[in-house]
């Protein structure tokens, strides 16, 4: 009786080995589920995050996609995993007997405990089992508390902050001239209008007069008819469009809008002289210059001072910079020289080529290098260049009896590699020579 | 000279006890076989496990010495028939004789023939005929022998066995599959190594080696080696184990040899469902486990190991399979299949 009682009092001991053996694996599962699922939760995310606010909106839904369906199979993965590795009180046994090379003992008094075999040998194998049992102690089993799975963890999360270091210390993108809105003089011969990207959001109103929002009604309705878009490519831009959406929901990102942009309409012919820009100055324009080279001109050119002129758009000291390396067309600053309204500034605008309308704009200070900006890598036809402008026509300011367009007067000061001209000092005429100039301006 | 053991015939034997009685047979026989060291360990296995060997090995490899020496070492009664093409079924077994007797009756009495030992040598089996061959089916399968409707038993222990010659197989008749199924093991003796041979040279040709020493006395012998036997039935098995062999055995079978509602199989070899016609039987799955105990007996433990298993399944399983024409004619031996299936097994613990 007492020997049954011994042997009983072993087995249990050798079963509560077992178990806590059993416990000690299953924490380690645990701990790998958890930690194995949130890497990958978190380096989805973090992935998804970055695409949506760095990628344009195809990309972005490509990677998206991608990053999902891998998480989801990792995430199944990682709990079919944890599931087989979950450890039962057989598997425990089978595990213990392994790492302590028992031989299967234990996994032969464990499966045998509950309905021992009417053997000679069970006691024998209870004793041995019993004396055996440093062998299986669960620190000696399974000496870790901890998963490896936490490195991962650890690892995604470092890489995640490295990433954010290397993001925020990247320069921004700098918002293009059209982003501040204002003034504009297109020649609508000219200009090419594509229809949007279907993931850019219409971000702003373009004012003009009837005739020229007409007239960029039917080039908009032209492009549009030459760019239908069928089958796949449809298809596309309700992908660009759900992807640019998601990407709005997903940063935060609003549809600001750009300042309104009035729209100057500038019927140009293809050899027009220099003097059929008087119609445009008749019209309250400004006019362009003789090359035309660009249809968007000054805005500080040929005001006519009316008393509902906007306030001079104030420019940056970055975004002069920019403007004053752009080629020549893009809006250029007014110098400190030119006075609003002055009509002698109109004649120099009027006389000069491009170069001379530069010339004009920089006449508060330039230097020899960014006089005429930085050289462009696309090349431009020798009389008109193509201007893409992301915007859908509206009829909403321009209405009958609407005021004539004031151009606003744009004052830019001097970026950091310019100088304001000294002006040159009257100096006196050597005797000897004044009888060489006067016979110079006789001739 | 050792010892002989003195035994108990009523007390269970301990685990310690086979080991050394096992280890010291085993010593003996390598008094004078020289080399074969996993070929004797597997026939020791074979008879403690209760079962026959079938030994197929080149002539002069040893084969008819080692089971000599078996039987001097365990001082058991010994027979050896050599088969031939007219050896008759009655020259095994025994006969009915007429006799007479002092007062001048005659009448027929059984004279027991070879068989009636408790180790059996049948050197070249397959030189006899399948009617020959089958007269050894009874003894080994149920330890008893009928002539003229008379079943006479066999004296425990008894042990068949068998020696195939592979390579002359002119005029020889492969053994049936059933009687290859009672041999619990086959078991290849090759050609000894450079060393192993020296020393055979050596032993063989001076004087006479050490002779072998009985580990039984022969009062002794049977009952001692029964109880060694029947403790090797009460080694433990766990049901994992259990379970582990059978799917060993099934995996030997291939899927269109199996019955209506019996296709699913857990272990799928390739090899074996290319190459084998016929997997092993159920006594197949009892050779394993049987082998298995003895293994673990051997190595100090009451319950059987996969480890055990998986020692013993070549020597279990091989000569079980049957090969279809595809694996004759791509070379395949049954050990590559077997090996094979090892190898699933034990990738699904």
């Amino acid at each position: 009786m007492a020997e049954n009682r011994r042997e009983e009092q072993k087995l249990w001991l050798i079963l509560f080995q077992i178990k806590a053996i059993r416990m000690r694996l299953n924490l380690l599962v645990l701990q790998y589920w958890v930690f194995s699922s949130l890497a990958v939760l978190i380096a989805g995310g973090a992935l998804f995050l970055w695409a949506a606010s760095r990628l344009q909106p195809l990309s972005f839904l490509l990677v998206a996609v991608t990053a999902f369906s891998t998480a989801i199979v990792a995430l199944t993965r990682i709990a079919r995993t944890a599931l087989h590795d979950r450890a039962s009180y057989a598997r425990a046994a089978l595990i213990a007997d392994d790492r302590g090379a028992l031989k299967g003992r234990l996994a032969t008094v464990q499966a045998l405990a509950t309905n021992p075999p009417a053997s000679s040998l069970w006691q024998y194998l209870l004793e041995e089992t019993y004396g055996l049992r440093s062998e299986f102690e669960p620190a000696q089993i399974e000496p870790r508390w901890l998963s490896r799975s936490l490195f991962s963890l650890l690892g995604v999360c470092a890489a995640i902050f490295v990433l954010l270091v290397i993001l925020s210390r990247s320069p921004q993108a700098t918002p293009g001239p059209l982003a501040q809105g204002g003034d504009m003089a297109v020649d609508l011969s000219d200009l090419d209008i594509r229809p949007a990207d279907p993931s850019v959001k219409p971000n702003a109103h373009v004012e003009a007069d009837s005739e020229t929002m007409k007239q960029l009604s039917a080039k908009a309705a032209d492009a549009a008819r030459h760019q239908n878009r069928q089958g796949l490519s449809s298809l596309m831009d309700k992908a660009r469009r759900l992807a640019s959406n998601l990407q709005d929901q997903v940063t935060g990102n609003e549809n600001k809008l750009i300042p309104p942009i009035h729209l100057r309409g500038v019927n140009k012919p293809a050899t027009a002289p220099p003097a059929d820009n008087a119609a445009g100055a008749r019209s309250g324009s400004a006019p362009t210059n003789a090359n035309n080279s660009s249809p968007i001109n000054s805005n500080g050119a040929g005001t006519t001072g009316q008393s509902d002129a906007k306030p001079p758009a104030e420019l940056g000291g970055s975004q002069a910079d920019q403007m004053a390396s752009n080629a020549p067309g893009m809006p250029a600053p007014s110098g400190p020289n030119q006075k609003p309204g002055d009509p002698s500034n109109m004649g120099t605008s009027q006389q000069g080529g491009a170069g001379n309308v530069a010339g004009a704009n920089h006449s508060g200070g330039s230097d020899a290098e960014h006089l005429f900006g930085a050289p462009q890598e696309q090349t431009l036809g020798s009389d008109s260049f193509h201007m893409t402008v992301d915007a859908l026509p509206s009829d909403e300011a321009s209405s009958k009896g609407a005021p004539g367009y004031v151009p606003p007067k744009v004052q830019v000061p001097l970026n950091s590699h310019q100088a304001p001209d000294e002006p040159l000092a009257r100096a006196e005429v050597p005797s000897d020579d004044r009888m060489t100039i006067k016979r110079v301006f006789e001739r | 000279m050792t010892q002989a053991l003195a035994t108990n015939g009523t007390e269970p034997a301990t685990v310690a006890e086979f080991a050394q009685t096992f280890r010291r047979i085993q010593a003996e026989v390598r008094k004078v076989v020289i080399g074969h060291e996993l070929a004797i360990e597997q026939l020791l296995t074979a008879f403690f496990a209760g079962g026959h060997v079938l030994i197929e090995g080149v002539p002069g490899t040893g084969k008819t010495t080692l089971v000599k020496a078996l039987g001097l070492a365990l001082n058991l009664s010994f027979n050896r028939i050599q088969f031939t093409v007219d050896l008759m079924p009655a020259d095994i077994t025994g006969t009915r004789v007429i006799l007479s007797d002092n007062e001048g009756r005659r009448e027929f009495s059984f004279q027991p023939g070879p068989i009636f030992c408790h180790i059996l040598l049948g050197d070249e089996i397959n030189r006899a005929t399948p009617k020959t061959q089958s007269a050894l089916l009874e003894a080994m399968a149920e330890m008893q022998v009928t002539v003229a409707g008379v079943t006479y038993p066999l004296a425990p222990p008894y042990f068949v066995m068998a020696t195939l010659n592979p390579i002359e197989m002119e005029g020889t008749y492969p053994l049936p599959e059933a009687q290859l199924d009672r041999f619990l093991f086959k078991v290849h003796l090759g050609y000894p190594g450079e060393d192993e041979l020296v020393r055979i040279v050596g032993a063989t040709t001076a004087a006479p080696p050490e002779p072998i020493v009985p580990v039984f006395s022969a009062a002794d012998a049977a009952p001692a080696l029964e109880r060694l036997k029947r403790l090797v039935r009460d080694v433990i098995v766990a049901p994992q184990i259990e379970r582990y062999a059978v799917r060993m055995v099934r995996a030997t079978q291939p899927d269109k040899s199996r019955v209506i509602g019996d296709l699913h199989s857990p272990l799928h070899v390739a090899s074996v469902t290319q190459y084998v016609s016929f997997g092993a039987s159920p006594r197949g799955a009892q050779a394993l486990i049987l082998g298995a105990k003895v293994r673990a007996l051997l190595d100090g433990r009451a319950n059987i190991a996969f480890e055990d298993v998986d020692s013993i399944a070549a020597a279990s399983l091989e000569h079980r399979v049957m090969l279809n024409y595809a694996a004759h004619s791509d070379n395949v031996e049954p050990s590559s299949i077997i090996a094979d299936v090892i190898k699933a097994a034990q990738a699904n613990r």
